[in-house]
């Protein structure tokens, strides 16, 4: 008996999303016709550019590799109460030491992969310590301190791209960094999925860091639910006090997840720098980390949640891109619905979750 | 002239009567003190009169009239104003600013400031509240900060005045301050409704003193024959509603000694005033008082690590003071806490993750230091349930969806099957139904039995007298007097605690 009624629960959370999205289309159908585009057009545009051929639906799920680990990482330091706005600079340091590993480190292609993803780890947890501790030690406030390290992260890396690390050859005028050795680079799945009968052009990545982004989803699945310290991030997002009384060490269990984030953090920019460009630039794509507080809240912070919301938001830029090639409507709409979206989904999120508190009291009264 | 009359006043929450059937009247020109211990139905009364609570029945006249008071907006607009306890003014604004803001004077739009700094003028001079208005709130002591507060709502015509504690944040030449101004607003007719702790306050500036009692008025006194043990008693209550299977005590060794613990509030003065306390295997130590005087600050000291000036706390010999919680509960010391809600409990979490709670790290629950063992978890939790008899669906239930009762049972639960040598008990019944209460006394009897040690703190004299085998009795950060449970009367108990009698 149990067992159907929390199923049912299940049901209603998932209604929200979905709910929301619907909703946000019908807004994005309502624009175009304004825009003068039929309605019936616009939707065509959108379809035809993310799931119209085989090679448009896996770009979205390209797409969504990057966007997942932004989720992710945002989504882990939420659960534990701590606002990492920071994931936008902790992703440029993270891809620049992971870079500079694949550069200057010669070694056997086995061992120079593990080494790179873990040099991008801990490139970001380091440019995350330093907002953690002052979080816990002086109680500077995450959100301030690390917008200020995002800035100073751009700088750093427009610094050390068109000085010392410079290795502008004769290929590009771009700053940028030399190339990273072949040990280091990421190869395509593309050939696997071609095994298990799935065709993906080659020009689409799916590459390497498919695999870390399905790993590190794993990995964080298991430690929020499954270890003891994952118990204690989510007894501290819940109430600080609480999990103070409970004899939880807070400032531990704070730092921790801000390293952790910071750590997920520095594994955005793989894809970007060790499949398409072969080397690190300041050019890389920005905004990825803001992106990850978005599909961090519509994925209510579970790494299965993230998953689906990182692929609806690479959904949405690729229609973004369809809307603007295809149509009248300008590529910004899909901001604008990206945004209504999320507050429909937050709204209706509340609703719900107090439709279910109220139906579980009865249960229980 | 009546200016306030409340009829009946009835207010229900789940599981509680925050109100019952409550009458109340203020005239003009008086001060009308209501005491009661926290949770006894004060708030709700003058949330109710602010139109923060709607009443389930009962009427509220003003000036003889009945009145409906929606919220507070209505409230201001009939002249009732409100000083709460936790001040409502913009730090980085003005004294002018903040008295002025929600009711500005413009012409469309453009601000006028001289106009409203004059009549407030005249409010400070009648009133005896003198502020310098161009000085920001964040730069003004509390004492002022309150004067702010004041001047609000007279600006804004208030004839019924509410204090909710306001001599709690007070330095005693502030508080004759605020008694000068009470009694020169009292003069203009208005009428102030004062809550408050303190009972020497009450009987110093009151004319009628109202006493509530769960959710009920006990009586109310004119100030003449208002004595302080005369109220602790009404506030306390009526002798035994629960009485309870007890049998002897067989006090064993010494577990937790608290020695000579001192301690500096915020605001300078003292809330541990050399604390010298002696806990026994088998033994209920109850400590009863008035609350604010100290209990709340010794609880914390025992369960976690706080400053403190000297002193020391010594669990089996050994001093435990540079511990952290985690290892103080590791080395036996349970805590059920006095607001479950906000420390107990993670509401949105399962039953069973809070049946574990605090020892969640340890074996069984985790294998090899940090692998959860659901299976085991749920075992643990389901044995709990079924032994303590909370009532719920299933032990995967989020601790939200149960009543007041069952979340205690569920703190109570856990606490004491993790086995503690020390359980501190703090206001372990409070807001709970009367079946939840007495389970709550059986189960910390059966704890005594046990061999544990237990420190029972609450603002119930009754649930002290019954339960403990001595009492000790805190007033202002001290343990003025130990009784052992035959000699513990009522009344000896109660004029310790007032202060009317001094230690011996």
């Amino acid at each position: 008996m149990a067992k159907i009624r929390i199923d049912k629960y299940r049901l209603l959370e998932l209604a929200a999303p979905i709910l929301g999205f619907l909703a946000s289309i019908v807004v994005l159908l309502i624009i175009a016709a304004l825009v003068g585009e039929p309605p019936g057009k616009a939707v065509a545009a959108i379809l035809r550019f993310t799931v119209g051929t085989g090679a448009r639906l896996a770009t979205v799920f390209s797409v969504a590799i990057p966007l997942f680990l932004a989720g992710l990482a945002v989504a882990i330091a939420f659960r534990a109460g701590v606002f990492n706005i920071g994931a936008e600079g902790q992703y440029f340091i993270g891809g620049l030491v992971g870079a500079l590993a694949g550069i200057y480190l010669p070694l056997p292609k086995a061992i120079h992969l593990p080494v790179v993803v873990l040099a991008a780890m801990a490139g970001g947890a380091l440019w995350a310590a330093i907002p953690a501790i002052l979080k816990v030690t002086k109680g500077i406030h995450e959100v301030i301190s690390t917008i200020m390290f995002n800035n100073i992260a751009f700088a750093l890396v427009n610094f050390l791209v068109n000085g010392p690390l410079s290795g502008r050859g004769a290929q590009s005028l771009e700053p940028q960094t030399r190339k990273i050795l072949p040990t280091a680079v990421f190869g395509k799945l593309n050939s696997a999925f071609r095994a298990i009968g799935l065709n993906i052009p080659e020009h689409v990545y799916m590459d390497y860091s498919l695999i870390v982004a399905i790993v590190m989803g794993i990995l964080v699945w298991f430690l929020l639910f499954r270890l003891r310290f994952g118990f204690e991030i989510r007894a501290v997002g819940v109430s600080l006090d609480v999990a103070k009384y409970s004899g939880i060490r807070v400032k531990q269990v704070q730092i921790g997840v801000f390293l952790i984030s910071g750590a997920l953090a520095g594994l955005i920019g793989l894809q970007e720098i060790f499949a398409i460009r072969g080397h690190y630039t300041f050019e890389i794509a920005s905004g990825l980390g803001f992106d990850g507080i978005a599909i961090a809240l519509i994925g209510r912070n579970s790494p299965v949640g993230v998953v689906f919301s990182a692929i609806l938001f690479a959904f949405l830029k690729q229609a973004g891109y369809g809307l603007q090639l295809y149509t009248s409507v300008p590529n910004a709409i899909i901001y604008v619905i990206t945004g209504l979206m999320i507050l429909f989904i937050v709204v209706i999120n509340e609703i719900v979750t107090r439709y279910i508190r109220a139906l579980r009291k009865k249960e229980a009264a | 002239m009546t200016l306030l009359k409340m009829e009946e006043i009835t207010k229900v929450f789940p599981g509680v009567r925050a109100n019952d059937k409550v009458s109340f009247d203020l005239q003009a020109g008086e001060i009308h003190a209501l005491v009661g211990e926290n949770g006894a139905g004060k708030t709700t009364l003058m949330k109710i009169l602010y139109g923060l609570q709607h009443p389930d029945s009962g009427t509220i006249y003003l000036r003889d009239e009945p009145v409906a008071i929606r919220n507070p907006r209505d409230a201001i607009n009939q002249g009732i104003g409100m000083v709460h306890q936790h001040f409502m003014l913009v730090p980085p604004f003005t004294v002018l600013e903040n008295i002025v803001l929600g009711m500005e004077t413009h012409t469309a739009g453009v601000l006028h400031m001289e106009e409203p700094a004059r009549s407030i003028k005249n409010i400070m001079e009648q009133n005896g509240l003198l502020v310098d208005l161009d000085t920001r709130i964040e730069d003004l002591p509390v004492g002022l900060q309150q004067r702010v507060e004041i001047l609000k709502i007279l600006y804004r015509g208030a004839e019924i005045l509410v204090f909710d504690e306001p001599t709690a944040v007070l330095t005693p030449q502030e508080v004759d301050e605020l008694f000068k101004t009470f009694r020169m607003m009292t003069e203009q007719g208005k009428g102030i409704i004062f809550i408050s702790h303190k009972l020497d306050e009450v009987l110093e500036i009151a004319d009628r003193i109202t006493v509530i009692r769960r959710g009920q008025v006990i009586k109310t006194l004119l100030q003449e024959e208002a004595t302080k043990p005369l109220i602790a008693e009404l506030m306390v209550g009526k002798p035994v509603l629960l009485m309870v299977e007890k049998p002897e005590a067989r006090p064993g060794t010494k577990v937790l000694e608290v020695r000579n613990l001192r301690q500096t509030g915020e605001r300078g003065h003292a809330t541990l005033s050399g604390v010298d306390l002696e806990l026994h295997t088998g033994e209920i130590y109850g400590i009863a008082g008035v609350e604010g005087n100290g209990q709340s600050q010794l609880v914390q000291a025992i369960t976690e690590p706080v400053k403190l000036d000297s002193g020391d706390i010594l669990l089996e010999g050994e001093s435990i003071l540079s511990w952290g919680v985690r290892v103080r509960r590791d080395a036996g010391i349970g805590h059920i806490p006095e607001d479950r809600q906000r420390f107990g409990l993670l509401l949105p979490f399962s039953l069973a993750d809070n049946i574990v709670l605090g020892q969640h790290h340890r074996a069984p629950f985790v294998k090899w230091g940090q692998l959860i063992d659901a299976s085991k978890i749920r075992e643990y939790a389901q044995e709990t349930i079924r032994a303590y008899d909370i009532r719920t669906p299933s032990e995967m239930t989020p601790a939200n969806a149960l009543s007041g009762g069952n979340q205690q049972k569920v703190i109570v639960a856990r606490e004491l099957r993790f086995e503690p040598k020390v359980l501190v008990a703090s206001q372990p019944t409070r807001g709970v139904d009367i079946g939840a209460t007495e389970f709550i006394y059986t189960q910390l009897i059966a704890a005594r039995q046990a061999g544990k040690a237990v420190l029972l703190i609450s603002a119930d004299l009754d649930e002290i007298l019954n339960l403990s085998d001595r009492i000790g009795v805190m007033f202002k950060g001290r343990i003025i007097k130990e009784f052992t449970q035959e000699e513990a009367t009522r009344e000896q108990v109660g004029l310790y605690m007032t202060g009317e009698q001094s230690s011996g």
